[in-house]
């Protein structure tokens, strides 16, 4: 990482932060795909600088790896889902607007507590980076959570993991190569079942709307 | 080479099932090689960790005495599950419930799973075994939702969905872990013993951190309360023989990635905090399950609650810790072998009366008469009455936080009181209650009854006696945990 300097890191933090917040606003499957490729984009770019001084052939394939799956093979098999089922636009949130921007206030209010200090002290001269990254993490997660449809929850993870990837890059976290390819290979492994169940779900309950399923019952 | 075996004998029996065309008894067959094939090479690690401490392979795979705790519930529970899945599918097959191809997937994402969990008890990576730990998401997702109905398929996206963004906040909590190795010179392939040595260097509260990350995330897979919603769902809807893995082995595995996390939360000076976290999420889901079970109504989920509460019983030893941990090591071997005799009935029971409801269930004693049988001391056993291990071990646990953690002991009692009378109250109206339009006599087929007739007996036996080799390496592991 050391050839980006702080102030062109911190663009980055801020950029994959602010794809996850659009998410949350997006009401259009396909712009919440292209949001998801920018985010993938940016995390992409970080990978690639951050490996600048250790390229090695299992490095190489396993960055070439990360960036076809995130940017082509993931959106490939959400775009193909969409297409399928002429699902335009995604399903609402549980909260309103209002209500998902006062939570996002509060969990950023929440990471500039004292409580999450010691997580600066992992990088203390990228503070700023580690909050924002950690911000990501938490406003995916809420993403999953406050989405009512499959698609975007599915989304949410992903943004979800593409928020570890940058704290664990800010952080100056570096995976063996083998390992990151393993990782890689989970995510295509899980996109492909979670879009063959989208498409069950679909076909069940003639909706992604995970409110229509109520089978279940205690 | 055990440990390379062990992994490449379900691999290579899922690679060969995969090639199998339109003959059923060919899978049937592989899987009845595999598994006595897998359990006799478990036996030779765990014998090899007995005298030796641990059973290592290069630089990658290892199990200690902890890990071989876990072996010991995977391939006991694996192997009978696979027997009765035999005699299960024969039966789903002969009512034309599924055909050819249902059989194969089963058996090929069976044997997956198998080498999945595998994977995660012998690789030295913690994030080969978060990987690992994943892909049994991955490899059981289809077979949770194996019957294709709307109801498998919900339970199955939301297994996927809870259990993914938990194993992501898990795998978060492992990075935070792993910083402390990021400047000390550590070769690039961290392992455990690493993680734990490194840990020394951390600040506690990063320690506490991570620790409550990883709690969450690898307790999401446990079925701790209260990221426990997706159990109960998987569990039931999952074909039996699945359920009895799902909650006699994926359970302990994943247990296991909490310990060894915790291993590094003690030396990283969180030792306290996570003792009392394990202490907090057991009760919580003693209690949860405790009140679920009272007003159950379909037996699978009443098991699937079951398995939470034991859960639950086992953090507490855990978070009580001394003689504690010794007993939640070896309730987790108990709870592996009652919860999967009463899954394997469960299975019996559904076969019988194509119902999971508790009140379509009557007259079992005269329906199944063999099942009956083994469903009333399983009850008894999950239960913890005396004589049954679970009893010992549960008495052993209140008694560990009998000292420091009174108020919790007389709470955690009075729950298990309540599940005892949830349980009696179901459980006598399916076996002795009269049924309205009395159903022929007889079992599925033998091979529905002999797993489970074995592992009751296996239980038993280890209730009564337990090998001293057993008890050594129980010993040898909890002292790992209590460092």
């Amino acid at each position: 990482m050391s050839h980006l300097n702080e102030q062109t890191l911190l663009l980055f933090a801020t950029f994959i932060f602010a794809m996850a917040v659009l998410l949350h606003f997006t009401r259009k499957n396909t712009s919440a795909i292209r949001l998801y490729m920018a985010q993938s984009s940016a995390i992409s770019v970080l990978l690639l600088a951050s490996a600048f001084d250790r390229f090695t052939p299992l490095l190489i394939v396993a960055i070439i790896a990360t960036v076809a799956v995130k940017i082509v093979i993931v959106p490939y098999f959400f775009y193909g889902l969409i297409k399928r089922h002429e699902l335009t636009f995604s399903v609402s949130t549980y909260l309103n607007t209002p209500a998902t921007l006062a939570v996002i206030a509060a969990l950023l209010v929440l990471i500039q507590s004292d409580f999450f200090s010691p997580l600066a002290m992992l990088a203390p001269a990228g503070d700023k980076l580690l909050r924002l990254a950690f911000a990501t993490i938490l406003i995916s997660l809420f993403l999953s959570i406050n989405r009512r449809g499959a698609i975007s929850q599915v989304l949410g993870i992903l943004s979800l993991e593409n928020g570890i990837v940058s704290f664990a890059l800010f952080a100056g976290l570096e995976e063996s190569p083998g390992f990151q390819l393993g990782i890689t290979f989970n995510i295509l492994i899980w996109v492909i079942i979670a879009t063959v169940f989208a498409s069950m779900i679909f076909h069940k309950f003639g909706s992604l709307d995970v409110t229509t399923m109520k089978k279940l019952k205690d | 080479m055990a440990l390379i075996l062990l992994l490449v004998i379900p691999l290579v029996a899922a690679a060969t099932s995969l090639a199998v065309r339109r003959k059923i008894f060919v899978l049937e067959a592989i899987a009845a090689v595999a598994a006595p094939l897998e359990f006799a090479v478990a036996a030779m690690i765990i014998t090899d960790v007995v005298r030796n401490g641990s059973s290592d392979y290069g630089t990658y795979l290892a199990v200690d005495s902890l890990g071989a705790v876990v072996l010991i519930t995977v391939t006991l529970v694996g192997l009978a599950a696979i027997f009765y899945s035999v005699g299960y599918l024969r039966e789903e097959v002969r009512k034309q419930i599924i055909g050819f191809s249902r059989v194969k997937q089963y058996f090929i994402l069976l044997h997956l799973f198998l080498a999945a969990m595998f994977f995660a008890i012998l690789t030295l990576s913690p994030i080969g075994m978060w990987i690992a730990i994943e892909a049994t998401t991955l490899s059981t997702a289809f077979l949770i939702s194996f019957y294709s109905k709307p109801s498998s398929m919900e339970a199955a996206w939301k297994y996927l969905i809870i259990n993914s963004i938990g194993l992501l906040l898990g795998f978060f909590g492992m990075l935070l872990f792993l910083t402390s190795t990021s400047e000390s010179g550590v070769s690039k392939f961290i392992n455990w013993t690493a993680l734990t040595q490194n840990a020394g260097d951390m600040n506690p509260l990063l320690a506490k951190i991570a620790f409550i990350f990883v709690l969450i995330g690898y307790g999401t897979k446990v079925g701790l309360a209260p990221m426990h919603t997706w159990l109960p769902d998987a569990h039931s809807k999952a074909p039996s023989p699945i359920s009895a893995l799902l909650s006699g082995a994926l359970l302990n595995v994943a247990m296991l990635a909490i310990l060894k996390f915790r291993i590094v939360a003690d030396a990283g000076g969180a030792a306290t905090f996570s003792s009392s976290l394990m202490i907090y999420f057991g009760v919580l889901s003693i209690g949860i399950s405790a009140f679920i079970i009272i007003v159950q109504k379909n037996y699978k989920r009443l098991f699937a609650y079951s398995s939470i509460e034991h859960m639950g019983i086992a953090a507490l030893g855990f978070g009580f810790g001394g003689l504690g941990t010794f007993a939640a090591l070896l309730h987790m071997i108990y709870h592996s072998l009652a919860k999967s005799i009463l899954f394997f009935s469960a299975g019996n029971i559904f076969l019988k009366y194509s119902s999971t409801k508790i009140r379509n269930v009557k007259g079992m004693l005269s329906a199944l008469p063999a099942t009956s049988v083994i469903l009333l001391i399983g009850f008894l056993a999950i239960t913890g009455m005396p004589p049954f291990g679970i009893f010992l071990t549960e008495f052993y646990i209140l008694s560990a936080g009998m000292g420091e953690h009174l108020p919790v002991v007389i709470a955690v009692l009075l729950l298990l009181v309540l599940v005892f009378a949830g349980f009696l109250k179901h459980i006598a109206g399916m076996t002795f209650g009269r049924e309205s339009e009395p159903l022929p006599a007889g079992e599925s087929n033998y091979l529905t009854v002999v797993p489970p007739v074995v592992l009751l007996s296996l239980f038993v036996a280890a209730g009564l006696y337990l090998p001293a080799s057993l008890k050594s390496l129980i010993t040898a592991a909890a002292a790992l945990i209590n460092g």
